[in-house]
């Protein structure tokens, strides 16, 4: 496959990681072939796309590894799969909570690297208030962010969601990218972006601000 | 599928110190902010763009830009946006994630302090905060908005697969989505509460021309009809004044604009409509304050225009402060 990166953003993209990085990130990125019903006609150019994006990024530094599991239910089921591909950033702050269900392509991109970011820091920057809020859900949490890779106020939603899971290891945030999954977008009435659905009960469109998106999760939790 | 892979070029939130006096403080980064840190970069000013939703601007919604000179072929949005960025970071503007909420005044100095109550002194402010689509004029706006009425056809289009649309509006913008919604569609509906388009000559001719675009004219609409979801729009003949509803999943709308101009609302004086006063030299009422592109008074909202008030802004705010200076 051609590569995806413009040695520019390559260049660009090497002198954020050198300057940022501090511990180790692992990519690990769940796959299966051909046959399985997660692979149709129209999703295996995304799977293949989205192994070479995470192939590149992590190409870029040493401090990034990539592992890829096939077809292995196993490990799907200890981290949770439950679509494919799915993308997750495993490091200091996170253990299995942080996924990218999809390609993590165009404005999405961004959220990706940021993510690398904050994870490799075992920092975010949500708002010490936020922090704070996020730490105290005792409950688990499950956020959905539904993106188009064309929305360019969609990264707001994904960073926020992605954000309070390096928080609390008791949220789960997921990207779904909609056009690689009909049927879910089907179920959850996705008509635009970003689509937030959290523990199946609350639902919202549009970038909220941090300090919104987090009373809905609340409004959630505070109800159970 | 889509392969462009956005990079971010923001610093977020990185840590500045509100003792540093800044020279510039440009406010929103979509076409004439950003060129108005170009230019402020080259000059080797101080200079912040406080952005706060995403670095690009309206414009980074539009699918196809026909009319930006250097681009014969035509050019996204986003690719366009994204290069004056990359541009503006390149000649050291710095583009923080905030959002700007007050301008105070310090002897001849300004301070800008934003929704997380960071201060910001500066010798010059640009106000580049655009403007925002005017929400479609029916009742039940809130209660569809995002779940079939929706005011980005880039980001929404896919989920209207084989449905039928409608888009309210008859301008360039209206014009472009619609086109772009035939590649998703089974069926667009342009309403349109006059008798002929006000889009450029170009984009009827390929309007016209699409066998899947079909018309409303002379309607405005009424109600949006539907339970959960959208299942039609009612529209209303402004002549006849009959009413019909149009059996339609989404509805996109793209009838205009409002300023952002709520931030110097009693610092600067507006126009009747909200939008900024300004001279030829892009000056407001206040001396060191600047505004460009869709949020002041301007006859025509392009990017081409922003960016030449970016140009001018710029231009005006360096002989301000040498002024300042003397
Ligand atoms: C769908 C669509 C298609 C279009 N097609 C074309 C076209 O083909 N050709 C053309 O020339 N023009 C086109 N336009 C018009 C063009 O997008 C605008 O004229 C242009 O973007 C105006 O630029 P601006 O810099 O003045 O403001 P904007 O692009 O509106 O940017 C303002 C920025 O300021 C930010 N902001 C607002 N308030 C604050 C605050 N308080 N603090 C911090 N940041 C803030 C906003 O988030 C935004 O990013 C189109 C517009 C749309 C919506």
């Amino acid at each position: 496959m051609e590569k995806l990166l413009k040695e520019q953003d390559v260049q660009y993209i090497k002198e954020l990681f050198d300057r940022d990085l501090v511990d180790p990130v692992e990519l690990v990125l769940f796959l299966e072939s051909e046959g399985s019903d997660k692979v149709t006609d129209a999703n295996s150019q995304y799977l293949l796309a989205t192994e070479e994006i995470a192939r590149e990024v992590s190409e870029i530094s040493d401090k990034i590894s990539l592992t890829i599991y096939k077809d292995d239910k196993e490990k799907e089921k200890e981290y949770g799969v439950k679509e494919i591909s799915a993308l997750f950033i495993q490091g200091k702050n996170t253990d299995k909570n942080v996924v990218f269900y999809g390609i993590p392509s165009g404005h999405e991109f961004s959220s990706l690297l940021e993510d690398i970011v904050n994870v490799s820091q075992g920092a975010t920057r949500l708002s010490p208030a936020s922090k704070e809020t996020a730490r105290n859900i005792k409950v688990p949490v499950e956020i959905l962010v539904f993106i188009t890779p064309t929305c360019p106020h969609c990264p707001r939603a994904v960073k926020t969601a992605h954000q309070l899971a390096m928080e609390n290891k008791l949220i789960k945030a997921a990207m779904i990218e909609a056009n690689e999954f009909p049927e879910l977008s089907k179920k959850y009435n996705v008509y635009s972006v970003p689509k937030i659905v959290i523990n199946e009960k609350v639902q919202f469109e549009g970038a909220l601000p941090e300090d919104m998106f987090i009373n809905k999760v609340l409004s959630v939790v505070d109800g159970s | 599928m889509n392969e462009f892979l956005t990079v971010p070029m923001v610093k977020e939130q990185e840590e500045m110190t509100s003792d540093i006096l800044l020279d510039m403080v440009i406010l929103g980064a979509g076409p004439g902010g950003l060129t108005a840190g170009i230019y402020a970069g080259r000059s080797g000013l101080n200079v912040v763009i406080l952005e706060k939703l995403f670095p690009g601007g309206q414009i980074a919604v539009s699918s196809r830009i026909d009319n930006y000179p250097g681009f014969p072929d035509g050019v996204s949005g986003t690719e366009l946006v994204r290069g004056m960025e990359k541009q503006a970071v390149k000649f050291g503007a710095r583009i923080v994630m905030e959002e700007a909420m007050r301008i105070g005044k310090e002897g001849t100095l300004f301070v800008v302090e934003t929704v997380g109550h960071k201060k910001y002194k500066t010798k010059t402010i640009i106000i580049s905060t655009g403007a925002d689509p005017v929400k479609l004029p029916v009742p039940e706006e809130e209660k569809f908005r995002g779940r079939g009425i929706s005011y980005c056809a880039t980001c929404d289009a896919a989920f209207f697969k084989e449905k039928d649309v409608a888009i309210v509006g008859g301008g360039d913008t209206a014009i472009t989505d619609a086109l772009h919604l035939t590649r998703f569609a089974n069926k667009v509906i342009i309403v349109h509460r006059r008798s002929e388009l006000r889009a450029v000559k170009a984009l009827q001719e390929e309007v016209f021309a699409n066998p899947k675009i079909a018309f409303q004219w002379d309607s405005i609409p009424s109600h949006v009809v539907g339970d959960e979801k959208v299942d039609g729009l009612e529209i209303k003949n402004v002549k006849t004044k009959e009413k019909k509803v149009l059996k339609v999943n989404g509805i996109f709308a793209a009838i205009g604009t409002i300023p952002n101009s709520k931030i110097v609302r009693g610092v600067v004086e507006l126009d009747e409509r909200g939008f900024i006063k300004t001279n030829h030299n892009r000056e407001t009422s206040v001396p060191g304050i600047f505004a460009v592109g869709d949020v002041r008074d301007t006859p025509l909202r392009q990017v081409i225009t922003a960016a030449g008030d970016g140009a001018i802004a710029e231009f005006s705010a360096e002989n301000y402060i040498k002024s300042m200076e003397r």
